[in-house]
């Protein structure tokens, strides 16, 4: 069978992954938060004080996304960004052996609880960005 | 006539191989025409970002496809991040920011790429129809069992899970 592969070393397919990942997590919450309750680019620009065409740049891939940014992206959404290392686990029967990569470390934007009548706008509360860092 | 796997077997395609995290099942699958594989081994690796972000192309289309193409993910979540965009004729681009790549899909999530260069490039120049055109060519040349391709710019007809409504 004359397939082939992409040849990336493991570092850097790690660091592909993770950094696919945490894009894609903060344009699902933006999906989400659209949708829910009609937040725009401008309202995320407008909250972290830069210009829409940052936030489009970051959400589309075409600007890096620093990991004091995600924090501030998801605070904007009313998310918490959420980020650990665990230890890869190893499955018997799996389609290959789990090497040591960073593969397992994952970032999450994860909705904040509404408790009462506390308003999800970034405008108007005292949510503070929260990056857990858990390092094995 | 011969199928995709017929064809795989012959030369005439070659599969991309996904490294995909042990447990995940590949559920979409990408074929290229030999052009496209001697491009992706000989002239992605030296590629740059023209955006100047840290993953270079060929990072890009790798994360692309064995994080979110191959596994089967949501493509997207907005449509204004759609990773997979309609050209004409049932030719379609994969696309990452610093790349696009043009094919179609014979079936439903196995896409067959024909030829992929800078998205920078394909702008500048107006390249798009060329390479659909190319693209289309070589579906024709192709010995493939009909039908060749699935018609139409819906995209849910052209992968599962596409995720925007």
């Amino acid at each position: 069978m004359p397939s082939f592969r992409i040849s990336v070393t493991p570092s850097r397919r790690a660091a592909g992954r993770f950094v696919t990942q945490v894009r894609r997590s903060l344009q699902k919450a933006y999906a989400e938060e659209k949708k829910k309750s009609g937040l725009t680019q401008t309202d995320i620009a407008r909250a972290i004080k830069v210009h829409r065409s940052v936030i489009n740049r970051e959400l589309r891939g075409h600007k890096d996304i620093t990991v004091g940014r995600a924090g501030e992206l998801a605070w904007a959404m009313g998310r918490v960004a959420t980020f650990g290392c665990l230890e890869p686990v190893v499955t018997a029967g799996t389609n290959h052996f789990a090497s040591t990569n960073a593969s397992s470390c994952g970032a999450q934007m994860v909705p904040i609880p509404v408790i009462g009548a506390a308003s999800l706008k970034p405008a108007n509360n005292n949510l503070t960005p929260v990056l857990e860092a858990a390092a094995n | 006539m011969a199928t995709v796997l017929e064809l795989e077997a012959a030369g005439s395609l070659f599969k991309l191989d996904p490294d995909l995290q042990q447990g995940i099942q590949e559920l979409r699958c990408i074929y290229v025409s030999p052009r496209l594989k001697t491009w992706i081994e000989n002239d992605l690796p030296n590629l740059e970002s023209t955006w100047k972000v840290e993953l270079t192309p060929q990072e890009q289309l790798q994360a692309f496809v064995e994080e979110v193409f191959c596994p089967g993910e949501p493509l997207t979540y907005e449509w204004h991040f759609r990773p997979i965009s309609h050209v004409k004729d049932g030719i379609w681009e994969l696309k990452t920011a610093d790349i696009r790549m043009f094919g179609w899909f014979s079936i439903k999530d196995c896409f067959i790429g024909s030829a992929a260069n800078l998205t920078d490039l394909v702008k500048q120049h107006g390249l798009y129809h060329g390479y659909a055109d190319e693209a289309a060519r070589f579906r024709d040349q192709l010995d493939l069992t009909p039908p060749k391709f699935i018609p139409g710019d819906n995209p849910h007809a052209v992968v599962s899970n596409f995720g925007y409504p």
